[in-house]
């Protein structure tokens, strides 16, 4: 049995969603890095489907790139984090107020 | 026998049709990622035997090589047309060369800055070049994308590398601070954009942005929830990074916690690649669709215009100021990417518009945040605006400098700045956006009252200042001569010939404005407090000589910004 | 394209159902915020004499950095493996400077020493020196409600 293209999609738009709701209403730092991969990998997901969908092996190999830049940009995000944190003792976003704003 | 089966099976499909490359049309972004990755190789060799002085030269080179391989574009473009290459994933027309030029040279100048930063902070090290030289990669890369992943991935290169950099001076809270929030709200937005990408590629079936023009062209899409969900998204995540309100919230935090040399080239870089990729992607590809988009446009530079503006007024740090102000420059850009979206000529006009914009801001940012970041001092910490009083007296030729470029960016005549905006009002105008041109001119009024603010501090005398406020401007005067004179090490006017014939010359083009004050070549008796360095003033030069240069004449330039056309202009 | 409606619908559903459960937790919720007394290390109002087991040192998150990097690249030679007959000397030199583009970052590492597993050098800033004294300060620091054990004791 096989599924449709449609629901693969529905799920991504879902993993998408609770991603932006997660970065935009946690607070810990690294729970927002996994909410953003998850927005990634939900858009993965959709290029993967619509790739399968229109028969055309593009969206399959854009997935790759966007695979390879979430990955630099999480270890960039954790270098980051890892600067920040040696100084202070928590990952709580809130704490960080020496800009205010 | 497996691989006889690969190659008998390919060949009967035949083959892969290996695209033709023009290597002319990426050599710029060649030369710079190249240099940055041969300067990053040959330090991490012989690490001990490269100094500040060795890193910068070789930085400058390498922009200046790319600055020439731009302008080499410019005249192939100029005799043989515009054309796409890599399988019409990149393309050459004098849109992407306006950028290119306009991003090698804000490199050039962020090397000149960052050199005697790096120097005042004590970082060593490649690193602070090789990255701003990435970044400026992705950002030319940007500026010459025909598909949306090669937009994101110019976006994803610059943006990748100005997260380190906003982090790089790791003795400032702030700036760990700053590196967190670009990063968490640049990764949102990219998340953001790369689902417009994939919801576009399902409406549509490509990413190409040729081929979604034609898409649309050929195919009558009638509500299309799919198309309008990418479109938006898409425009969401542009809007992000230059900076539109409402999604700026990041701005003034980042610009002020960043290392400021840095905040100059994010302002300047950031800005024009992130606007020179959606002017391109809704202009070229998704110009049947402005019926839709163009409202969205209008309302984000109502906005932007006039929340950059009015929150503006009420800042007390420099740095925050003038990202406000730089919010309201999006939303000059904006007003010509509104007329842009309009058919025919006026739209070529509001194309070229928004480009002389940002070609004309960002040699008024990077000048501004340079002389910010030399007056910033040790810790690059001093950036209350009150530190700026009486500044005429204590740094002459900084004060008129900051002067001149602040009015610049106000709009005074005889600037850039100037011209700018009458093109950007002008087009709107041209575009029948009557009431979005005047909205932009109560803006332009409302920010002339805070960079005059902050003239009129630097040559006040004290009785300009209430008495509560007088006193304490008074102790921060004294704390910031104490720290400086601590750390000025060698006299700012040591009268080296270089120096005295540059300012001579910026005399020169100074006086040209006619400005009231009488210049006078500060010598070293006047205690000089703030510690100099040659290569800023040289940058900051450079960055006055192009904004009352060709704001004086403005031929040029705007010949330049109007052969800037797009290739695939409706 | 009609077919699609659904989708942006369900976005919307996705986003309404995660946003509905923040906001329902934060209404039946008890605690709104976490107090200064509360992020101690021991709830119970017992200051702690020393420290906790040391945390991992940073090299381990270093070392699980760069290993994500360049394991990651490695997904860009496998549609160059399986074409790379078709495309021959360009393909080989293309590789070659792909190649060379992370050898540099390696090299890089390598120089600075991200590598080295020897006896770690005491780092110049390194994190702040986090005491039982420090510790209490930072509690009595943050305004907290009149509940906190500081206050009732």
């Amino acid at each position: 049995m096989s599924l449709s293209g449609g629901w693969y999609l529905t799920l991504a738009a879902v993993l998408f969603g609770i991603g932006a709701v997660g970065v935009l209403v946690r607070r810990n730092v690294l729970v927002m890095f996994m909410c953003i991969e998850l927005m990634l990998n939900a858009a993965n997901l959709t290029f993967v489907t619509f790739s399968r969908m229109l028969g055309d092996i593009g969206g399959q190999v854009v997935v790759f790139f966007v695979l390879v830049v979430a990955a630099a940009e999480v270890v960039v995000g954790l270098g980051i984090v890892v600067a920040i944190f040696r100084r202070s003792t928590s990952t709580v976003a809130d704490d960080l107020h020496v800009l205010k704003g | 026998m497996r691989v006889a089966l690969l190659i008998a099976s390919a060949s009967l499909h035949g083959g892969i049709a290996m695209p033709h490359i023009a290597y002319l049309a990426i050599l710029p972004e060649i030369v710079m990622l190249g240099g940055a990755i041969l300067l990053l190789a040959v330090a991490s060799l012989v690490r001990s035997a490269l100094n500040v002085t060795v890193i910068t030269v070789s930085t400058l080179v390498i922009s200046l090589a790319s600055l020439a391989a731009a302008l080499w574009q410019f005249f192939d473009v100029q005799s043989h047309g515009a054309y796409t290459t890599l399988d019409h994933a990149v393309v050459l027309d004098g849109f992407s060369v306006l950028v290119t030029v306009l991003v090698a040279s804000a490199m050039a100048l962020t090397a000149l800055v960052g050199d005697g930063y790096q120097r005042r902070e004590g970082l060593a090290g490649p690193e602070f070049n090789v990255l701003a030289m990435v970044s400026a990669t992705g950002a030319m890369l940007m500026g010459e994308a025909n598909d949306l992943v090669i937009v994101f991935l110019g976006l994803e290169i610059l943006s990748i590398a100005l997260y380190v950099l906003a982090a790089f001076n790791r003795r400032r809270a702030e700036s760990g601070e700053a590196a967190l929030k670009y990063f968490l709200l640049g990764g949102f937005s990219s998340a953001i954009f790369v689902y417009g990408i994939a919801l576009t590629y399902g409406a549509t079936g490509t990413t190409n942005l040729t081929q979604i023009a034609d898409f649309l062209a050929k195919n009558v899409v009638v509500s299309d929830g799919l198309l309008l969900a990418g479109l938006t998204l898409l425009l969401v995540g542009f809007a992000f990074k230059v900076a539109a309100v409402p999604f700026h919230m990041w701005t003034p935090d980042v610009y002020q916690g960043s290392p400021t040399p840095i905040t100059g080239f994010m302002s300047a870089v950031a800005k024009a690649a992130g606007f020179a990729a959606l002017i391109r992607v809704f202009v070229s590809s998704f110009g049947v669709l402005r019926v839709d988009w163009q409202p969205i446009i209008y309302a984000l530079a109502v906005v932007t215009l006039l929340v950059g503006a009015v929150l503006a007024l009420i800042q007390t740090d420099i740095k925050r100021m003038l990202a406000y102000s730089s919010i309201n420059h999006a939303g000059f850009v904006l007003l010509g990417l509104e007329a842009a979206g309009a058919l025919g000529k006026v739209g070529a006009r509001g194309v070229s518009s928004a480009l002389y914009y940002l070609f004309a801001y960002t040699f008024m940012a990077i000048g501004s945040f340079a002389i910010v970041s030399v007056l910033g001092g040790r810790g690059d910490a001093a950036h209350e605006i009150s530190n700026y009083k009486g500044l005429g007296k204590r740094q002459p030729f900084l004060a008129l400098a900051f002067a001149v470029l602040l009015l610049s960016q106000a709009g005074a005549p005889f600037t850039t700045g100037f011209w700018a905006k009458l093109q950007v009002v002008a087009a709107a105008v041209d575009a029948n956006s009557v009431p979005l041109a005047v909205i932009a001119m109560v803006s332009a009024a409302v920010a002339a009252f805070f960079y005059l603010r902050v003239v009129l501090l630097m040559y006040s005398p004290k009785k300009f200042v209430s008495d509560q406020e007088g006193d304490r401007l008074e102790n921060l005067d004294a704390s910031g001569d104490a720290v400086a004179s601590t750390s000025a090490r060698e006299p700012l006017w040591s009268g080296s010939g270089r120096q005295t014939a540059l300012v001579n010359e910026l005399n020169a083009t100074l006086l040209l404005e006619s400005s009231p004050e009488t210049i006078e070549v500060p010598d070293e008796r006047e205690g000089d407090v703030v510690n100099v360095p040659v290569l800023a003033v040289v940058a900051i030069g450079i960055c006055i000589a192009v904004t009352v240069g060709f704001g004086v004449f403005p031929a040029p330039l705007a010949d330049f910004a109007h052969k800037a056309s797009l290739l695939f202009m409706p | 394209m009609d077919q699609y409606l659904p989708i942006v619908l369900l976005l919307g559903l996705g986003l309404l159902f995660a946003a509905g459960s923040f906001v329902g937790s934060s209404l039946l919720g008890p605690a709104k915020k976490p107090t200064g007394a509360k992020i101690a290390p021991y709830e119970c109002g017992i200051v702690p004499d020393h420290e906790p087991p040391q945390r991992f040192p940073v090299r381990f998150y270093l070392v699980a950095m760069i290993f994500i990097i360049f394991d990651i690249e490695i997904v860009f030679l496998y549609p160059w493996a399986v074409i790379f007959r078709e495309i021959r000397v360009f393909g080989f030199v293309e590789v070659l400077v792909f190649a060379v583009v992370v050898f540099v970052a390696f090299l890089f590492l390598i120089s600075n020493g991200a590598l080295n597993w020897g006896p770690a050098k005491r780092l110049s800033e390194g994190m702040p020196s986090r005491t039982s004294d420090s510790t209490i300060l930072r509690i009595t620091a943050t305004p907290s409600p009149p509940t906190s054990p500081e206050r009732a004791a």
